[in-house]
Order: C-alpha cells, then structure tokens, then sequence
C-alpha cells in the first residue's frame, strides 16, 4: 500500500470517527412500537432469532445497539436488510428501539464466566 | 463532500489491496484439483481437461462446523473486553457487547467480515485477520452454547 492511500485511510477514519453526535434519550415504550417490523427476523423480544443469521438484542447494551442502528442508517456498517427497514427512521426511533431491546429479558451475556 | 470522496478513495484502495491478495492466495488451481481427482495416471499429462471436467472436478468447498471446545479455548483472547461487565469502547464510548449467547451465523458472519475489513473496528479486524474459517466456526459455536437459566 502506497504512503498516500495509508494517509488517505487514516484520513477516511478520523472524518468517520468524528462524527459523533450526541443522541436523543431512548423511550422503551415508543421503542416497542416501533419494533413490530422487526419482530419477524429478531423475535417479538429480540430473543427468539428466527434464524442464527439474526443476532439477538434483548439485554444487549443499548449504545451498543443505538451505534449499530447508527452506523447501518449511515452505510458504515453495509447491511442492505439492515438498511432498508432504518433508512425513514429519526434519531429519536433509533434511540428508542435501542431503550426497547435493552430492557427486555434475554439470554446474551459477557464472558465475565471464563475470567 | 470532502470526507465522502476520501472514503471513497479509502475504499477504493482497499478492494484493490484486498484482490491483489486474493491472488496471491489463492487456493491450488482448478487445474491441479482436476488432476489430482482424476483416476488416470498423473503420468499422463497429455490428457486433454476440458473445461467441463474442471468445473466438475473443484467440489464446493463446504463451510467448516465448529467445535464448541475448541472454541472456548479460542475465546480467551475475547475476554479482556468482551469479559468485563459494562466495558466500553474507548473512542467512540460505547459498551462493548455481549456476545455469549449470540447466534451462531450471526457471530460468523460478523467475524468474517471484520476480517475481510467489510465491518470496520480497529481492534476486531486485527483480531479477525488471526482467525481461520475453522477458528470462527469454532468460536461461533462455542458463544452459541451458552443456554439462559
């Protein structure tokens, strides 16, 4: 790889990583509205993947969720289902599917077990 | 937009780096496959390989199944971040998810393609690059083992 195109990454990067912006407080309620589309691959509670190629949500970490939604809306992370059902959503449904996934009853966990 | 042109430029730079090494790696040749499956004597190289028994020849490549214990060994290395109970990413903050339980394509698919630079994090594209298909397979169904209690 050239010096250039090493700067010019480096240079994508930074642009992509500073545009943070701060976001609207989820509402779990309003989340679980906007949630029904989603219920036919990640299941009514995001716990019940109707397929392993759909990861589950329910207890996920919400700015973890909020950054994916974040991130698929933006075309950083290139999911053209993904894509497709947040391309109309505002700032303020993002957060609150977020607030919704995160407050339901899941099985994900950390690895906290095998320290 | 200045940072859209950049990244274009970002990327296409990456497909060109990512085909060069396709090349260079890639798996023997068609040609080889044909040979080494056929009933005939290596020691008859006139015989003809027509593109038909090529295609034949190269058996689609199934994707590996993974072995839950292997994978648990695997995982170790996860564990300095993904192991820690609401620990967050450093810039941009955020916390690092939970992935025991996750499903098990789901996890592949995501391995594979910060691997392939397609899901971009820093930290997670290093540590897919050390990963085989094996690996990952392995890996996936070790955090797919987790049941809830």
């Amino acid at each position: 790889m050239t010096s250039l195109s090493k700067m010019l990454l480096a240079l994508a990067f930074s642009a992509l990583a500073n545009t943070t912006v701060a976001a609207p407080k989820g509402n779990a309620a309003a989340g679980a509205i906007a949630a029904k589309p989603c219920a036919a691959c990640h299941g009514p509670t995001g716990d019940e993947s109707l397929d392993a190629q759909y990861p589950k949500l329910a207890g996920q970490y919400p700015d973890y969720l909020l950054r994916s939604l974040q991130e698929y809306q933006s075309g950083r992370r290139d999911n053209a289902i993904m894509a497709g059902f947040v391309k109309d959503l505002s700032p303020q449904d993002l957060a609150d599917l977020a607030a919704f996934y995160a407050a339901q009853d899941g099985s994900l966990k950390d690895l906290s077990h095998l320290k | 937009m200045v940072s859209g042109s950049l990244r274009n430029a970002a990327l296409v730079t990456l497909v060109a780096a990512f085909s060069a090494f396709a090349q260079q790696s890639s798996p023997p040749s068609a040609q080889d496959a044909a040979v080494a499956a056929s009933p005939t004597p290596a020691s008859i190289p006139e015989a003809p390989v027509t593109t038909a028994t090529v295609v034949a020849a190269v058996p689609e490549i199934p994707a590996p199944v993974g072995n839950a214990a292997e994978g648990k060994l695997r995982v170790y290395t996860c564990t300095g971040c993904h192991g820690i109970p609401g620990y967050r990413n450093v810039y941009p903050s955020y916390h690092v998810p939970k992935i025991f339980g996750q499903s098990p394509q789901y996890v592949v698919t995501a391995l594979m393609e910060y691997r392939n630079g397609t899901r971009k994090h820093p930290t997670m594209q290093a540590q897919g690059e050390s990963l085989s298909d094996q690996d990952i397979a392995d890996i996936a169904a070790y955090l797919a083992s987790a049941r809830s209690p």
